[in-house]
């Protein structure tokens, strides 16, 4: 019996205390958030923005009876000789000093925006003055005010708010220091066709510039654009919020490092999610977190799970565009290893897909305006499938059987957003949920970024036809 | 009445014109007179740098011992044509004879073209065009030292390829960003590049000439590009694409095309009805073409015509190329650059392999519109013969299946 204390009240936190308490965890769960809400998907913020789900909606389910769970408390010190921890806030005082014991300490404290230092945006504290907000939090969303924002960064966030933000009426810049957005992700050409789409959605786009300047409602350019902005929205990137495991002596580079057990340098205390580094990976991305978080609940309560990497899958959340990145595709071109590329580019509609094969099994792709070829894409790569030999009809979605929901294995995720597997889809339908709407009231999924809905539909669709099917041959038996 | 058929050039296309008319004109209408200005008759050009490996001049040759001694055909070699009179029906050459014609045809070909460059006229300057060109190039030769060819196209890398053979050491400069910029894209430039480099020729691609240097004696010593590099040479071929020659067609007053050539129309006829042209000169609906495939189509179109029929045109020139150089496939075939309104691109690139291989569709997403392929390109005979076709299913394994062994 141990007890379990966890630092961080996001959507990795959230994962791990609900599968210790699955895997029938014995002892005391405590949960220390700093956020004074409840744990919510912090991946659909743009979704808020865009005001298809409301904040509320984006809470995740409550944590199972016993576990306790203490908002608005900041971890300010470790001693891991005694398993002691020291934070602030909570309850009536927020001044006051609480100590808690633990068995097993979980950091799970997830990261912090990066903020660019633009002269003008800081007051003497080196707080973001009012009009910029980063956007981490619920909180964040709220700071976003005004007929004209500025979103800085063109990289997948960046990208989904500003996208969020023009479905939401507002007028939108986005400035971008590379020449095209989501460069991490996209080459250059499929980089230009996205960038073409966005000013084609209505965004108004500078790429290859540089943010120099900040006054109260303006954004000064490098090349000496004034841009009005009645909120300046940074989406300039992420950092692993480490601070509180280097006061504590923990060994830390970019994230707080963890071997294949989760465990960091210190005995007792474990990371996971966007602040660990594993292997020298920092994802920050909620599949790796979740994987973490499973394998770190089945070896606290006494199972054997080794952490070994997540596949590196990537999908846009907006439904305006249909943009996958699986693996790396980064020194696939110019490497002597057995690599086969192939790009399928169709400039009038925008779309463009590039595999990297090898043995047939994909290693990377990144695709972009062909939904159905993400689907099967995503299918063949996850199970680590062999291509079928027509990839022409694979990308064009003309071929069949791929997509197919229904073939699906039970485990296969078909909601990314919020992790909803068909097997949690098959539970909801033979708990009595018959229709679609059903179906996702009782699993959210379909609830994020919306680019499940027919994979889905497809399920209910064929769960009805078996089952009509099977009532028939009842009929025909009786 | 037998007629006479006037020549004037005695190049590949030409000579086939002649062939054509001698095998088709059964009754013997014609007589054909053929003004050459090389000393040589007709010889394969396109093979122009197996003369420098090995084959003679003779085994280039295109002329059977029965044609040289045809009775109809009166082949004058080493004469140049220097005036039409359209109104007696004439031209006048070099030598102050003059030919009667009922039927002239101008198949005068192209010349090299060489860039208005400071020093382009320095002893060790050459083009790569003639059996002459050649011979001067083996002369001036010097094993080991470094030949600069000024153009990375078919013709650029050929030349390389021939300074190579006569023991010297190539490298090319390209003005366009890859090499073969006319029949490769991107993709398959990018692969090209690697494959030539790995067969030891090194080449600049993205730059260009700014002079050609003189040393003391007034011979080639280097050039100097447009970035200020400079790199030394003993000699320096040009290659860098060739121009229509027009001259003879323009002073008798026939029109040419807005960029050269002399403009015929889709019989190959000029507004001389009595006059024609075929080959690199002609300028077919304005435009002209440098290879020998359409050529020899526009010959064809006219020996019809002369023979009694006018129904074929020329149109929809095939601009498919397949060569292997230094070891190396390429072809390109149909709209290798998907120009096409609404095409799409499919591309296969295997680094480690070294092949490149891209389908250009309609947007229809099946029917095949053109192609490129680099490292392998033993499938280009069938997917040139597919080209406006729909794509048979499997198709992609073409591309694939041989060398990777595609499950199913």
């Amino acid at each position: 019996m141990s007890n379990v204390l966890v630092v961080g009240n996001g959507p990795a936190s959230h994962r791990l205390v609900e599968r210790l308490h699955r895997n029938g965890h014995q002892g005391t769960i405590t949960v220390l958030g700093a956020e004074t809400r409840p744990a919510y998907n912090r991946l659909l913020l743009p979704s808020v923005l865009r005001r298809s789900l409301s904040p509320g909606a984006i809470v995740l389910p409550a944590p199972p009876a016993g576990v306790r769970v203490h908002q608005g408390v900041v971890a300010t010190d470790i001693d891991p000789r005694e398993r002691v921890l020291y934070a602030t806030g909570g309850g009536s005082s927020e001044r006051r000093e609480t100590v808690y014991r633990y068995d097993e300490l979980v950091l799970a404290m997830g990261a912090r925006p990066r903020l660019p230092d633009l002269p003008g945006a800081h007051d003497t504290a080196g707080r973001l003055v009012d009009g910029i907000t980063a956007l981490r939090t619920i909180a964040d969303c709220a700071r976003i005010n005004g007929d004209r924002v500025v979103v800085l960064g063109a990289g997948v966030l960046g990208v989904e708010t500003a996208l969020a933000l023009l479905a939401g009426g507002h007028h939108v810049t986005l400035v971008h220091p590379r020449p095209h957005p989501m460069e991490r992700e996209l080459d250059t050409v499929a980089g230009q066709l996205l960038a073409d789409h966005l000013a084609e959605l209505g965004i108004d786009t500078w790429f290859g510039r540089h943010a120099v300047g900040y006054r109260p409602g303006r954004l000064l350019l490098d090349d000496g654009q004034v841009h009005l902005a009645d909120t300046l929205v940074l989406c300039t990137g992420v950092v692993p919020e480490v601070g509180l495991a280097r006061r504590a002596g923990l060994s830390v580079r970019r994230g707080v490092l963890v071997d294949d057990r989760l465990r960091t340098s210190a005995e007792h205390i474990h990371a996971i999610g966007d602040c660990a580094e594993h292997q020298g990976e920092v994802p920050g991305l909620i599949a790796p977190a979740w994987e973490q978080a499973d394998t770190l609940a089945t070896l606290l309560t006494g199972g054997h799970a080794r952490y070994r990497g997540t596949p590196r899958v990537l999908r846009v959340k907006a439904p305006e565009l249909d943009i996958a990145s699986f693996g790396s595709l980064r020194g696939l071109d110019h490497s002597d290893a057995d690599v086969e590329l192939v790009t399928l580019t169709d400039s009038t509609h925008r779309r463009r897909a590039k595999l990297a094969l090898c043995d047939q099994r994909i290693v990377g792709a990144v695709v972009l305006g062909l939904p159905d070829a993400i689907a099967s894409i995503s299918q063949l790569y996850d199970r680590n499938l062999p291509l079928p030999s027509g990839r022409l009809d694979l990308l064009l979605g003309t071929a069949t059987g791929h997509a197919a929901a229904a073939e699906l294995p039970d485990d296969a995720v078909v909601c990314r957003c919020n992790n909803v597997t068909k097997r949690a889809l098959l539970h909801a339908w033979s708990s009595g949920a018959r229709r679609v709407s059903e179906l996702t009231n009782a699993t959210r999924a379909t609830t994020g970024c919306g680019s499940c809905v027919s994979a889905v539909s497809r399920l209910h669709a064929s769960l009805e036809s078996t089952d009509r099917l099977g009532a028939s041959r009842l009929d025909r038996a009786s | 009445m037998t007629r006479t058929l006037l020549v004037v050039g005695h190049g590949m296309v030409g000579h086939r014109l002649v062939e054509i008319m001698r095998s088709n004109d059964l009754n013997s209408a014609w007589r054909v007179v053929i003004v050459a200005e090389e000393a040589r008759p007709a010889y394969d050009r396109v093979e122009l740098s197996s003369y420098l490996d090995g084959k003679s001049a003779d085994d280039l040759s295109l002329v059977s011992h029965e044609f040289l001694n045809d009775p109809s055909v009166d082949l004058r070699l080493a004469t140049t044509a220097t005036e039409i009179n359209r109104g007696p029906r004439t031209v006048t050459t070099a030598d102050g004879a003059t030919v009667g014609y009922d039927a002239l045809v101008l198949a005068t070909g192209s010349r090299p073209f060489v860039p208005p460059l400071p020093g382009r006229d320095l002893t060790g300057c050459f083009v790569y065009r003639t059996v002459d060109d050649l011979d001067a190039i083996r002369a001036a030769a010097v094993s080991g030292r470094t030949g600069l060819v000024v153009g990375g196209g078919l013709l650029g890398l050929e030349a390389a390829n021939g300074l190579r053979l006569v023991g010297m050491r190539p490298q090319v400069i390209e003005m366009a960003p890859r090499l073969m910029p006319l029949q490769i894209d991107e993709g398959g430039g990018e692969i090209l590049g690697r494959l030539v480099r790995d067969a030891g020729l090194p080449f600049r691609c993205g730059v260009a000439m700014r002079s050609i240097d003189a040393g003391p004696g007034g011979e080639v010593r280097g050039v100097t590009l447009t970035d200020g590099t400079t790199v030394e040479a003993d000699l320096v071929v040009f290659a860098a694409g060739v121009r229509p020659r027009h001259e003879l067609a323009d002073s008798a007053g026939l029109d040419l095309g807005d960029r050269g050539g002399i403009l015929v129309d889709e019989h190959c006829r000029t507004a001389d009805k009595h006059i024609w042209a075929i080959g690199d000169c002609a300028a077919v609906g304005g435009r002209c073409h440098g290879l020998v495939a359409p050529g020899y189509r526009m010959a064809e179109v006219v020996a019809e015509q002369l023979l009694g029929s006018d129904d074929t045109v020329f149109s929809n020139a095939d601009t498919s190329t397949s060569l292997k150089l230094l070891g190396v496939g390429v072809a390109s075939f149909g709209d290798a650059h998907a120009k096409t309104p609404r095409s799409l691109e499919l591309a296969y690139t295997n680094e480690k392999a070294g092949t490149y291989a891209k389908l250009v569709l309609a947007d229809d997403t099946r029917t095949l519109l053109g192609g490129v392929l680099v490292g392998d390109a033993s499938a280009y005979p069938v997917l040139r013969s597919l080209v406006g076709h729909q794509l048979p299913a499997g198709a992609e394994r073409l591309l694939s299946e041989s060398r990777y062994g595609v499950s199913s």
